[in-house]
Protein backbone atom coordinates (compact mmCIF):
# COMPACT_ATOMS: atom_id res chain seq x y z
CA UNK A 1 0.00 0.00 0.00
CA UNK A 2 1.47 3.34 -0.94
CA UNK A 3 2.00 5.75 1.87
CA UNK A 4 -0.66 8.37 2.04
CA UNK A 5 -1.08 11.22 4.40
CA UNK A 6 -4.89 11.12 4.12
CA UNK A 7 -5.70 7.48 4.15
CA UNK A 8 -8.58 6.65 1.87
CA UNK A 9 -10.34 3.27 2.19
CA UNK A 10 -11.14 3.36 -1.52
CA UNK A 11 -7.42 3.08 -2.21
CA UNK A 12 -7.22 -0.10 -0.12
CA UNK A 13 -10.12 -1.57 -2.01
CA UNK A 14 -8.62 -0.54 -5.34
CA UNK A 15 -5.32 -2.16 -4.40
CA UNK A 16 -7.11 -5.39 -3.53
CA UNK A 17 -9.19 -5.25 -6.71
CA UNK A 18 -6.08 -4.70 -8.87
CA UNK A 19 -4.40 -7.66 -7.15
CA UNK A 20 -7.35 -9.91 -7.80
CA UNK A 21 -7.72 -8.80 -11.39
CA UNK A 22 -4.00 -8.78 -12.16
CA UNK A 23 -3.40 -12.20 -10.70
CA UNK A 24 -6.04 -13.59 -13.03
CA UNK A 25 -3.96 -12.91 -16.15
CA UNK A 26 -1.83 -15.74 -17.37
CA UNK A 27 -0.04 -16.65 -20.57
CA UNK A 28 2.85 -18.75 -21.86
CA UNK A 29 5.68 -17.07 -19.96
CA UNK A 30 8.39 -19.15 -21.62
CA UNK A 31 7.22 -17.88 -25.01
CA UNK A 32 7.27 -14.32 -23.71
CA UNK A 33 10.82 -14.53 -22.45
CA UNK A 34 11.99 -16.30 -25.60
CA UNK A 35 10.30 -13.65 -27.74
CA UNK A 36 11.98 -10.94 -25.70
CA UNK A 37 15.36 -12.49 -26.22
CA UNK A 38 14.82 -12.68 -29.96
CA UNK A 39 13.92 -9.01 -30.06
CA UNK A 40 16.90 -8.12 -27.94
CA UNK A 41 19.17 -10.15 -30.12
CA UNK A 42 17.77 -8.52 -33.21
CA UNK A 43 18.25 -5.06 -31.78
CA UNK A 44 21.75 -6.04 -30.81
CA UNK A 45 22.55 -7.17 -34.32
CA UNK A 46 21.33 -3.90 -35.68
CA UNK A 47 23.32 -1.96 -33.15
CA UNK A 48 26.28 -4.28 -33.39
CA UNK A 49 28.90 -1.63 -33.01
CA UNK A 50 26.87 0.35 -30.54
CA UNK A 51 26.83 -2.22 -27.76
CA UNK A 52 30.54 -2.28 -27.32
CA UNK A 53 31.50 -1.61 -23.76
CA UNK A 54 27.90 -1.41 -22.72
CA UNK A 55 28.30 2.32 -22.86
CA UNK A 56 25.91 2.59 -25.76
CA UNK A 57 22.93 4.88 -25.57
CA UNK A 58 20.28 3.71 -23.17
CA UNK A 59 17.86 6.52 -23.85
CA UNK A 60 14.42 5.01 -23.62
CA UNK A 61 12.48 5.41 -26.80
CA UNK A 62 9.39 4.11 -28.53
CA UNK A 63 8.52 0.56 -29.46
CA UNK A 64 10.56 -1.22 -32.11
CA UNK A 65 11.41 1.12 -34.89
CA UNK A 66 12.35 4.03 -32.76
CA UNK A 67 14.79 1.94 -30.81
CA UNK A 68 16.52 0.68 -33.90
CA UNK A 69 16.33 3.69 -36.11
CA UNK A 70 17.43 6.92 -34.56
CA UNK A 71 15.88 9.96 -36.16
CA UNK A 72 17.63 12.87 -37.82
CA UNK A 73 21.37 12.93 -37.58
CA UNK A 74 23.94 15.64 -37.71
CA UNK A 75 25.69 14.01 -40.63
CA UNK A 76 22.53 13.32 -42.62
CA UNK A 77 23.64 15.86 -45.15
CA UNK A 78 26.18 13.33 -46.37
CA UNK A 79 23.29 11.36 -47.82
CA UNK A 80 23.90 10.56 -51.48
CA UNK A 81 21.75 12.74 -53.68
CA UNK A 82 20.41 9.83 -55.72
CA UNK A 83 19.12 8.04 -52.65
CA UNK A 84 17.62 11.22 -51.29
CA UNK A 85 15.76 11.86 -54.51
CA UNK A 86 14.43 8.35 -54.57
CA UNK A 87 13.21 8.60 -51.04
CA UNK A 88 11.39 11.82 -51.75
CA UNK A 89 9.54 10.22 -54.64
CA UNK A 90 8.73 7.02 -52.77
CA UNK A 91 5.19 7.76 -51.75
CA UNK A 92 3.80 5.77 -48.85
CA UNK A 93 1.20 3.96 -50.93
CA UNK A 94 -1.02 1.69 -48.87
CA UNK A 95 0.47 -1.77 -48.98
CA UNK A 96 -1.03 -5.16 -48.34
CA UNK A 97 -0.34 -6.41 -44.84
CA UNK A 98 1.59 -9.63 -44.35
CA UNK A 99 0.61 -11.90 -41.47
CA UNK A 100 3.17 -13.87 -39.51
CA UNK A 101 2.03 -16.97 -41.39
CA UNK A 102 2.56 -15.20 -44.72
CA UNK A 103 6.12 -14.37 -43.71
CA UNK A 104 6.83 -17.94 -42.64
CA UNK A 105 5.38 -19.35 -45.85
CA UNK A 106 7.40 -17.01 -48.05
CA UNK A 107 10.56 -17.55 -46.04
CA UNK A 108 10.26 -21.33 -46.27
CA UNK A 109 9.58 -21.17 -50.01
CA UNK A 110 12.80 -19.28 -50.53
CA UNK A 111 14.87 -21.79 -48.57
CA UNK A 112 16.24 -24.97 -50.10
CA UNK A 113 14.23 -28.12 -49.31
CA UNK A 114 14.47 -29.27 -45.72
CA UNK A 115 12.57 -29.90 -42.52
CA UNK A 116 11.15 -27.01 -40.52
CA UNK A 117 10.31 -26.78 -36.85
CA UNK A 118 9.93 -24.21 -34.06
CA UNK A 119 8.39 -21.65 -36.36
CA UNK A 120 7.58 -18.21 -35.03
CA UNK A 121 6.69 -14.98 -36.74
CA UNK A 122 5.09 -11.61 -36.35
CA UNK A 123 3.28 -9.89 -39.20
CA UNK A 124 3.39 -6.33 -40.43
CA UNK A 125 0.28 -5.27 -38.52
CA UNK A 126 1.88 -5.92 -35.15
CA UNK A 127 2.83 -2.89 -33.05
CA UNK A 128 6.44 -4.01 -33.21
CA UNK A 129 8.59 -4.97 -36.14
CA UNK A 130 7.85 -8.03 -38.28
CA UNK A 131 10.08 -11.10 -38.31
CA UNK A 132 10.03 -14.81 -39.05
CA UNK A 133 12.23 -17.49 -37.62
CA UNK A 134 12.45 -21.24 -38.05
CA UNK A 135 14.67 -24.13 -37.17
CA UNK A 136 15.73 -25.60 -40.48
CA UNK A 137 17.30 -28.97 -41.17
CA UNK A 138 18.70 -29.76 -44.59
CA UNK A 139 19.44 -33.26 -43.18
CA UNK A 140 22.86 -32.20 -41.94
CA UNK A 141 21.71 -30.83 -38.62
CA UNK A 142 19.28 -28.32 -37.18
CA UNK A 143 20.01 -24.64 -37.62
CA UNK A 144 18.20 -21.52 -36.45
CA UNK A 145 17.35 -19.05 -39.22
CA UNK A 146 15.76 -15.68 -38.75
CA UNK A 147 14.72 -12.79 -40.93
CA UNK A 148 13.52 -9.41 -39.75
CA UNK A 149 12.36 -6.21 -41.35
CA UNK A 150 12.55 -2.53 -40.72
CA UNK A 151 12.37 0.77 -42.51
CA UNK A 152 14.99 3.47 -42.34
CA UNK A 153 16.01 6.71 -43.89
CA UNK A 154 17.60 5.81 -47.24
CA UNK A 155 21.25 6.71 -47.46
CA UNK A 156 21.27 7.69 -43.81
CA UNK A 157 24.22 7.13 -41.49
CA UNK A 158 22.27 4.29 -39.89
CA UNK A 159 21.82 2.57 -43.25
CA UNK A 160 25.54 2.81 -43.95
CA UNK A 161 26.45 1.68 -40.48
CA UNK A 162 24.29 -1.44 -40.73
CA UNK A 163 25.89 -2.50 -43.96
CA UNK A 164 29.49 -1.61 -43.16
CA UNK A 165 31.76 -4.40 -41.95
CA UNK A 166 32.62 -3.92 -38.28
CA UNK A 167 36.15 -2.91 -37.31
CA UNK A 168 38.33 -5.88 -36.44
CA UNK A 169 39.44 -4.00 -33.34
CA UNK A 170 35.93 -4.34 -32.03
CA UNK A 171 34.53 -7.66 -33.24
CA UNK A 172 36.21 -10.91 -34.22
CA UNK A 173 34.85 -12.52 -37.39
CA UNK A 174 35.97 -14.70 -40.28
CA UNK A 175 35.06 -12.59 -43.23
CA UNK A 176 32.80 -9.79 -44.26
CA UNK A 177 32.07 -7.99 -47.49
CA UNK A 178 30.11 -4.82 -47.99
CA UNK A 179 28.97 -3.78 -51.44
CA UNK A 180 26.55 -1.64 -53.36
CA UNK A 181 24.30 -3.58 -55.70
CA UNK A 182 23.29 -2.40 -59.17
CA UNK A 183 19.89 -1.23 -57.89
CA UNK A 184 21.56 1.03 -55.33
CA UNK A 185 21.02 -1.28 -52.35
CA UNK A 186 23.76 -1.72 -49.77
CA UNK A 187 24.53 -5.30 -48.80
CA UNK A 188 26.76 -6.69 -46.09
CA UNK A 189 27.53 -10.41 -46.01
CA UNK A 190 29.06 -11.40 -42.70
CA UNK A 191 30.49 -14.63 -41.33
CA UNK A 192 31.26 -14.43 -37.66
CA UNK A 193 30.36 -15.79 -34.29
CA UNK A 194 27.51 -15.56 -31.89
CA UNK A 195 29.96 -14.89 -29.09
CA UNK A 196 32.80 -12.56 -30.05
CA UNK A 197 35.09 -14.24 -27.51
CA UNK A 198 34.45 -17.61 -29.21
CA UNK A 199 33.74 -19.33 -25.91
CA UNK A 200 31.29 -21.49 -27.86
CA UNK A 201 31.62 -22.47 -31.49
CA UNK A 202 28.27 -21.04 -32.41
CA UNK A 203 28.67 -19.31 -35.75
CA UNK A 204 26.41 -16.54 -36.91
CA UNK A 205 26.32 -15.71 -40.57
CA UNK A 206 24.18 -12.89 -41.78
CA UNK A 207 23.13 -10.69 -44.63
CA UNK A 208 22.06 -7.09 -44.06
CA UNK A 209 20.33 -5.35 -46.94
CA UNK A 210 19.27 -1.72 -47.05
CA UNK A 211 17.67 -0.73 -50.34
CA UNK A 212 17.83 2.68 -51.94
CA UNK A 213 14.27 3.21 -50.71
CA UNK A 214 15.28 2.47 -47.11
CA UNK A 215 13.87 -1.05 -46.84
CA UNK A 216 15.98 -2.99 -44.38
CA UNK A 217 16.03 -6.79 -44.44
CA UNK A 218 18.18 -8.69 -41.98
CA UNK A 219 18.79 -12.43 -42.39
CA UNK A 220 20.82 -14.52 -39.94
CA UNK A 221 21.64 -18.18 -39.58
CA UNK A 222 23.42 -20.22 -36.94
CA UNK A 223 25.01 -23.65 -36.83
CA UNK A 224 22.85 -24.49 -33.83
CA UNK A 225 19.12 -24.81 -33.33
CA UNK A 226 19.07 -21.64 -31.25
CA UNK A 227 21.07 -18.43 -31.23
CA UNK A 228 22.27 -19.03 -27.72
CA UNK A 229 22.20 -21.79 -25.17
CA UNK A 230 22.02 -24.68 -27.66
CA UNK A 231 24.96 -26.93 -28.52
CA UNK A 232 26.40 -26.63 -32.00
CA UNK A 233 24.60 -29.10 -34.23
CA UNK A 234 26.71 -28.84 -37.38
CA UNK A 235 30.06 -27.46 -38.51
CA UNK A 236 28.64 -24.46 -40.34
CA UNK A 237 25.29 -22.74 -40.83
CA UNK A 238 23.38 -24.25 -43.75
CA UNK A 239 23.23 -21.38 -46.25
CA UNK A 240 26.26 -20.15 -48.17
CA UNK A 241 26.80 -16.41 -48.44
CA UNK A 242 25.55 -16.71 -52.03
CA UNK A 243 22.29 -18.20 -50.78
CA UNK A 244 22.03 -15.60 -48.03
CA UNK A 245 22.35 -12.92 -50.67
CA UNK A 246 19.75 -14.49 -52.91
CA UNK A 247 17.20 -14.79 -50.12
CA UNK A 248 17.77 -11.40 -48.55
CA UNK A 249 17.46 -9.62 -51.89
CA UNK A 250 14.17 -11.31 -52.87
CA UNK A 251 11.78 -8.61 -54.06
CA UNK A 252 8.93 -9.78 -51.87
CA UNK A 253 10.69 -8.57 -48.73
CA UNK A 254 10.60 -5.01 -49.97
CA UNK A 255 6.82 -5.22 -50.09
CA UNK A 256 6.89 -6.55 -46.53
CA UNK A 257 8.82 -3.49 -45.37
CA UNK A 258 6.44 -1.24 -47.28
CA UNK A 259 3.56 -2.83 -45.38
CA UNK A 260 4.95 -1.81 -42.00
CA UNK A 261 2.68 1.02 -40.86
CA UNK A 262 4.36 4.36 -41.37
CA UNK A 263 3.76 5.59 -37.88
CA UNK A 264 5.61 2.68 -36.30
CA UNK A 265 8.90 4.14 -37.43
CA UNK A 266 10.03 7.65 -36.73
CA UNK A 267 9.76 10.15 -39.52
CA UNK A 268 13.01 11.26 -41.12
CA UNK A 269 12.78 14.52 -39.30
CA UNK A 270 12.56 12.73 -35.97
CA UNK A 271 9.43 11.52 -34.25
CA UNK A 272 8.74 12.69 -30.71
CA UNK A 273 10.09 9.41 -29.35
CA UNK A 274 13.22 9.49 -31.49
CA UNK A 275 16.43 9.83 -29.55
CA UNK A 276 17.95 13.27 -29.50
CA UNK A 277 20.62 14.12 -31.99
CA UNK A 278 24.14 13.25 -30.98
CA UNK A 279 27.50 14.53 -32.09
CA UNK A 280 29.24 12.86 -35.03
CA UNK A 281 31.51 9.99 -34.05
CA UNK A 282 34.32 11.44 -36.13
CA UNK A 283 34.21 14.74 -34.24
CA UNK A 284 34.12 12.89 -30.94
CA UNK A 285 37.21 10.89 -31.93
CA UNK A 286 39.08 14.05 -32.96
CA UNK A 287 38.21 15.85 -29.75
CA UNK A 288 39.26 12.85 -27.67
CA UNK A 289 42.57 12.59 -29.54
CA UNK A 290 43.25 16.27 -28.92
CA UNK A 291 42.64 15.86 -25.18
CA UNK A 292 44.97 12.88 -24.72
CA UNK A 293 47.98 13.43 -22.44
CA UNK A 294 51.39 13.81 -24.07
CA UNK A 295 53.30 10.68 -24.93
CA UNK A 296 50.41 8.72 -26.39
CA UNK A 297 50.19 7.96 -30.08
CA UNK A 298 46.99 6.99 -31.83
CA UNK A 299 47.46 3.66 -33.62
CA UNK A 300 43.92 3.18 -34.86
CA UNK A 301 40.57 4.88 -34.64
CA UNK A 302 36.96 4.44 -35.58
CA UNK A 303 33.45 4.65 -34.24
CA UNK A 304 29.85 5.12 -35.12
CA UNK A 305 28.18 7.82 -37.08
CA UNK A 306 26.98 9.39 -33.90
CA UNK A 307 27.67 9.44 -30.17
CA UNK A 308 30.48 6.89 -30.13
CA UNK A 309 34.14 6.73 -31.08
CA UNK A 310 37.17 4.71 -30.16
CA UNK A 311 40.92 5.19 -30.37
CA UNK A 312 43.61 2.57 -30.01
CA UNK A 313 46.47 4.38 -28.28
CA UNK A 314 50.03 3.37 -27.51
CA UNK A 315 52.24 4.82 -24.81
CA UNK A 316 55.23 2.69 -25.84
CA UNK A 317 54.10 -0.20 -23.66
CA UNK A 318 51.54 -1.63 -26.05
CA UNK A 319 48.14 -0.90 -27.49
CA UNK A 320 45.23 0.18 -25.35
CA UNK A 321 41.66 0.60 -26.57
CA UNK A 322 39.94 3.79 -25.42
CA UNK A 323 36.27 4.23 -26.18
CA UNK A 324 33.97 7.13 -25.61
CA UNK A 325 30.28 7.92 -25.76
CA UNK A 326 29.00 11.48 -25.90
CA UNK A 327 25.24 11.46 -25.42
CA UNK A 328 22.76 14.28 -25.00
CA UNK A 329 19.65 14.12 -22.79
CA UNK A 330 20.49 11.13 -20.62
CA UNK A 331 19.07 12.62 -17.43
CA UNK A 332 16.20 10.13 -17.33
CA UNK A 333 18.63 7.39 -16.37
CA UNK A 334 20.93 9.50 -14.20
CA UNK A 335 19.76 7.96 -10.96
CA UNK A 336 20.52 4.52 -12.34
CA UNK A 337 23.95 5.35 -13.66
CA UNK A 338 25.22 7.57 -10.92
CA UNK A 339 23.60 6.20 -7.79
CA UNK A 340 26.53 6.87 -5.51
CA UNK A 341 28.41 9.28 -7.71
CA UNK A 342 30.34 12.36 -6.75
CA UNK A 343 28.54 15.63 -7.48
CA UNK A 344 30.67 18.59 -8.52
CA UNK A 345 29.78 22.13 -7.43
CA UNK A 346 28.17 22.85 -10.82
CA UNK A 347 25.92 19.77 -10.47
CA UNK A 348 27.92 17.52 -12.81
CA UNK A 349 27.82 13.87 -11.72
CA UNK A 350 31.03 11.83 -11.86
CA UNK A 351 31.35 8.08 -11.35
CA UNK A 352 34.51 6.05 -11.87
CA UNK A 353 34.81 2.30 -12.06
CA UNK A 354 37.48 -0.34 -12.44
CA UNK A 355 36.16 -3.68 -13.52
CA UNK A 356 36.70 -6.65 -15.79
CA UNK A 357 36.27 -6.26 -19.55
CA UNK A 358 32.90 -7.24 -20.94
CA UNK A 359 33.86 -9.59 -23.71
CA UNK A 360 35.33 -12.36 -21.60
CA UNK A 361 38.88 -12.19 -22.96
CA UNK A 362 41.65 -13.28 -20.60
CA UNK A 363 42.83 -10.72 -18.07
CA UNK A 364 41.11 -7.74 -19.67
CA UNK A 365 40.22 -4.83 -17.41
CA UNK A 366 38.00 -1.89 -18.22
CA UNK A 367 38.46 1.40 -16.42
CA UNK A 368 35.75 3.99 -16.78
CA UNK A 369 35.08 7.62 -16.01
CA UNK A 370 31.41 8.46 -16.47
CA UNK A 371 30.19 12.05 -16.26
CA UNK A 372 26.88 13.80 -16.73
CA UNK A 373 26.31 17.56 -16.87
CA UNK A 374 23.23 18.82 -15.01
CA UNK A 375 21.20 18.92 -18.25
CA UNK A 376 21.83 15.26 -19.01
CA UNK A 377 24.78 15.65 -21.39
CA UNK A 378 26.88 12.56 -20.77
CA UNK A 379 30.54 11.88 -21.55
CA UNK A 380 31.76 8.41 -20.62
CA UNK A 381 35.25 7.13 -21.38
CA UNK A 382 36.55 3.60 -20.90
CA UNK A 383 40.06 2.26 -21.43
CA UNK A 384 41.26 -1.34 -21.72
CA UNK A 385 44.61 -3.10 -21.26
CA UNK A 386 44.34 -4.54 -24.76
CA UNK A 387 44.00 -3.11 -28.24
CA UNK A 388 40.82 -5.06 -29.01
CA UNK A 389 38.49 -5.96 -26.22
CA UNK A 390 37.74 -9.47 -27.41
CA UNK A 391 41.49 -10.21 -27.35
CA UNK A 392 43.45 -11.16 -24.25
CA UNK A 393 45.21 -8.52 -22.17
CA UNK A 394 48.53 -7.36 -23.60
CA UNK A 395 49.57 -5.10 -20.75
CA UNK A 396 48.95 -4.73 -17.02
CA UNK A 397 46.85 -1.60 -17.11
CA UNK A 398 45.16 0.64 -19.67
CA UNK A 399 47.27 3.47 -21.10
CA UNK A 400 45.09 6.06 -19.34
CA UNK A 401 44.48 6.27 -15.62
CA UNK A 402 40.98 6.77 -14.28
CA UNK A 403 42.07 10.23 -13.13
CA UNK A 404 43.23 11.15 -16.64
CA UNK A 405 39.96 9.94 -18.13
CA UNK A 406 38.01 11.89 -15.55
CA UNK A 407 39.87 15.02 -16.53
CA UNK A 408 39.29 14.41 -20.24
CA UNK A 409 35.57 13.70 -19.71
CA UNK A 410 35.15 16.92 -17.74
CA UNK A 411 36.94 19.06 -20.32
CA UNK A 412 34.96 22.12 -21.47
CA UNK A 413 35.90 21.08 -25.02
CA UNK A 414 32.92 18.72 -25.10
CA UNK A 415 30.59 21.70 -24.83
CA UNK A 416 31.43 22.42 -28.46
CA UNK A 417 29.87 19.11 -29.50
CA UNK A 418 26.43 19.82 -28.16
CA UNK B 1 26.76 -11.43 -23.57
CA UNK B 2 29.02 -13.61 -21.44
CA UNK B 3 27.62 -16.94 -20.36
CA UNK B 4 27.34 -15.89 -16.73
CA UNK B 5 25.47 -12.78 -17.74
CA UNK B 6 23.29 -14.68 -20.18
CA UNK B 7 22.32 -17.13 -17.44
CA UNK B 8 21.62 -14.28 -15.08
CA UNK B 9 19.45 -12.62 -17.69
CA UNK B 10 17.55 -15.85 -18.39
CA UNK B 11 16.97 -16.39 -14.71
CA UNK B 12 15.76 -12.85 -14.26
CA UNK B 13 13.44 -13.03 -17.25
CA UNK B 14 11.92 -16.31 -16.09
CA UNK B 15 11.39 -14.95 -12.60
CA UNK B 16 9.87 -11.62 -13.67
CA UNK B 17 7.85 -12.55 -16.76
CA UNK B 18 4.66 -13.28 -14.83
CA UNK B 19 4.68 -10.08 -12.87
CA UNK B 20 5.59 -7.92 -15.87
CA UNK B 21 2.89 -9.53 -17.96
CA UNK B 22 0.26 -8.90 -15.29
CA UNK B 23 1.42 -5.27 -14.99
CA UNK B 24 1.19 -4.94 -18.76
CA UNK B 25 -2.34 -6.37 -18.74
CA UNK B 26 -3.39 -3.72 -16.24
CA UNK B 27 -1.62 -0.94 -18.15
CA UNK B 28 -3.34 -1.96 -21.37
CA UNK B 29 -6.67 -2.38 -19.57
CA UNK B 30 -6.86 -6.03 -20.47
CA UNK B 31 -5.48 -5.97 -24.03
CA UNK B 32 -3.53 -9.19 -23.57
CA UNK B 33 -2.05 -9.22 -27.07
CA UNK B 34 -0.62 -5.76 -26.66
CA UNK B 35 0.52 -6.75 -23.17
CA UNK B 36 2.48 -9.67 -24.59
CA UNK B 37 4.08 -7.40 -27.14
CA UNK B 38 5.03 -4.83 -24.56
CA UNK B 39 6.60 -7.44 -22.29
CA UNK B 40 8.61 -8.92 -25.13
CA UNK B 41 9.74 -5.46 -26.12
CA UNK B 42 10.73 -4.80 -22.52
CA UNK B 43 12.72 -8.02 -22.32
CA UNK B 44 14.34 -7.19 -25.65
CA UNK B 45 15.55 -3.89 -24.30
CA UNK B 46 16.76 -5.39 -21.06
CA UNK B 47 18.61 -8.04 -23.03
CA UNK B 48 20.50 -5.47 -25.05
CA UNK B 49 21.64 -3.53 -22.03
CA UNK B 50 21.73 -6.29 -19.46
CA UNK B 51 25.32 -5.60 -18.43
CA UNK B 52 24.43 -2.02 -17.59
CA UNK B 53 21.15 -2.99 -15.97
CA UNK B 54 22.98 -5.36 -13.62
CA UNK B 55 25.53 -2.77 -12.68
CA UNK B 56 23.01 -0.10 -11.81
CA UNK B 57 21.13 -2.53 -9.57
CA UNK B 58 17.43 -3.25 -9.08
CA UNK B 59 16.76 -4.82 -12.48
CA UNK B 60 13.17 -5.58 -11.47
CA UNK B 61 12.45 -1.90 -10.90
CA UNK B 62 14.24 -0.99 -14.07
CA UNK B 63 12.19 -3.54 -16.03
CA UNK B 64 8.98 -2.01 -14.71
CA UNK B 65 10.20 1.44 -15.75
CA UNK B 66 11.02 0.23 -19.25
CA UNK B 67 7.63 -1.48 -19.51
CA UNK B 68 5.77 1.65 -18.43
CA UNK B 69 7.67 3.89 -20.81
CA UNK B 70 7.31 1.44 -23.67
CA UNK B 71 3.57 1.40 -23.03
CA UNK B 72 3.35 5.19 -22.95
CA UNK B 73 5.41 5.54 -26.13
CA UNK B 74 3.07 3.11 -27.82
CA UNK B 75 0.03 5.03 -26.61
CA UNK B 76 1.49 8.34 -27.79
CA UNK B 77 1.90 6.96 -31.26
CA UNK B 78 -1.54 5.43 -31.23
CA UNK B 79 -3.23 8.52 -29.91
CA UNK B 80 -2.39 10.38 -33.09
CA UNK B 81 -4.81 8.03 -34.83
CA UNK B 82 -7.54 7.46 -32.32
CA UNK B 83 -8.88 8.64 -29.03
CA UNK B 84 -8.91 5.53 -26.91
CA UNK B 85 -11.02 7.00 -24.16
CA UNK B 86 -13.84 7.83 -26.55
CA UNK B 87 -14.26 4.48 -28.18
CA UNK B 88 -14.60 2.04 -25.34
CA UNK B 89 -18.01 0.47 -24.91
CA UNK B 90 -20.15 0.96 -21.85
CA UNK B 91 -19.26 -0.91 -18.74
CA UNK B 92 -20.54 -4.44 -18.76
CA UNK B 93 -23.87 -4.65 -17.01
CA UNK B 94 -24.77 -8.09 -15.78
CA UNK B 95 -21.47 -9.84 -16.08
CA UNK B 96 -21.41 -13.56 -16.28
CA UNK B 97 -18.62 -16.06 -15.76
CA UNK B 98 -15.89 -16.04 -13.16
CA UNK B 99 -14.34 -12.70 -13.81
CA UNK B 100 -16.80 -9.87 -13.28
CA UNK B 101 -14.24 -7.96 -11.28
CA UNK B 102 -11.60 -8.15 -13.93
CA UNK B 103 -13.92 -7.12 -16.76
CA UNK B 104 -15.43 -4.24 -14.88
CA UNK B 105 -12.12 -3.02 -13.58
CA UNK B 106 -10.52 -3.28 -17.03
CA UNK B 107 -13.39 -1.37 -18.59
CA UNK B 108 -12.95 1.35 -15.98
CA UNK B 109 -9.18 1.49 -16.45
CA UNK B 110 -9.70 1.72 -20.19
CA UNK B 111 -11.57 4.95 -19.65
CA UNK B 112 -8.58 6.61 -18.04
CA UNK B 113 -5.99 8.43 -20.13
CA UNK B 114 -2.91 6.24 -20.56
CA UNK B 115 -0.73 8.26 -18.24
CA UNK B 116 -3.35 8.26 -15.49
CA UNK B 117 -3.64 4.52 -15.87
CA UNK B 118 0.13 4.23 -15.54
CA UNK B 119 -0.04 6.27 -12.33
CA UNK B 120 -2.73 3.97 -10.90
CA UNK B 121 -0.81 0.81 -11.83
CA UNK B 122 2.46 2.12 -10.42
CA UNK B 123 0.93 3.42 -7.21
CA UNK B 124 -1.57 0.68 -6.36
CA UNK B 125 -0.28 -2.40 -8.16
CA UNK B 126 3.44 -1.76 -7.95
CA UNK B 127 3.26 -0.02 -4.55
CA UNK B 128 5.48 2.79 -5.77
CA UNK B 129 5.65 6.02 -3.84
CA UNK B 130 4.60 9.29 -5.46
CA UNK B 131 8.26 10.20 -5.93
CA UNK B 132 9.15 6.86 -7.50
CA UNK B 133 6.15 7.12 -9.78
CA UNK B 134 7.25 10.60 -10.80
CA UNK B 135 10.71 9.23 -11.65
CA UNK B 136 9.32 6.51 -13.86
CA UNK B 137 7.04 8.90 -15.72
CA UNK B 138 9.51 11.77 -15.90
CA UNK B 139 7.08 14.18 -14.35
CA UNK B 140 7.00 16.08 -11.08
CA UNK B 141 5.61 14.63 -7.86
CA UNK B 142 2.92 17.28 -7.97
CA UNK B 143 1.84 16.09 -11.40
CA UNK B 144 1.63 12.53 -10.11
CA UNK B 145 -0.55 13.65 -7.18
CA UNK B 146 -2.85 15.56 -9.50
CA UNK B 147 -3.19 12.67 -11.92
CA UNK B 148 -3.65 10.22 -9.11
CA UNK B 149 -6.47 12.06 -7.42
CA UNK B 150 -8.16 12.71 -10.75
CA UNK B 151 -7.88 9.03 -11.70
CA UNK B 152 -9.12 7.88 -8.30
CA UNK B 153 -12.10 10.19 -8.62
CA UNK B 154 -12.92 8.83 -12.02
CA UNK B 155 -12.58 5.21 -10.88
CA UNK B 156 -14.74 5.92 -7.88
CA UNK B 157 -17.37 7.31 -10.20
CA UNK B 158 -17.14 4.32 -12.54
CA UNK B 159 -16.84 1.56 -9.99
CA UNK B 160 -18.75 2.89 -7.01
CA UNK B 161 -17.34 3.90 -3.68
CA UNK B 162 -17.22 0.52 -1.99
CA UNK B 163 -16.05 -1.66 -4.88
CA UNK B 164 -17.59 -4.39 -2.76
CA UNK B 165 -19.61 -6.07 -5.44
CA UNK B 166 -16.42 -6.63 -7.44
CA UNK B 167 -14.37 -8.05 -4.62
CA UNK B 168 -13.99 -11.70 -3.97
CA UNK B 169 -15.99 -12.99 -1.03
Amino acid sequence: MPENEHHDPFEDRLTAALRDAGDGFDTDMAALTAGGQVRGRRAQLLRRTAVIGGAAGIALVGVGGALLVPGGDSSANQRPAAAAARSASASPAPARAFSGDDLLRIFKELLPAGEFSEEAAQGTDSPTLPYARVVYDDSEGKAALGISFNRMEPGSPEARELTRCPAKALVAYDDCTSSRLSDGSLLMLYRGYEYPDRRADTKRWSAELVTAAGQHVSLSEWNAPAEKGAPVSRAEPPLSTGELKEIVTADVWRRVVDAIPRDSTPSPTGAPEAPPQGAAGETIGKTLAALLPDGLTVADRGGQETEYAYLVVDDGKGRSLVQINVQPDMSDVAHQLYGSAETLPDGTLVATRKGPGEKGAEGVVMWTADTMRPDGFRVVISAFNTGAQHEDATRDAPALTVEQMREIALSPKWEELR
Amino acid sequence: MRQGRADEYAEFAAARAGHLYRSACLLTAGDTHLAEDLVQETFGRLYVRWGRVCRVGNPAGYAQTVLTRTFLAHQRRRSSRERATDVFPDLPGAVDGDAPLRLTLMAALARLPAKDRAVIVLRYWEDRSVEQTADVLNVSSAAVRTRCSRALGRLRELLGEDLAEYSRP
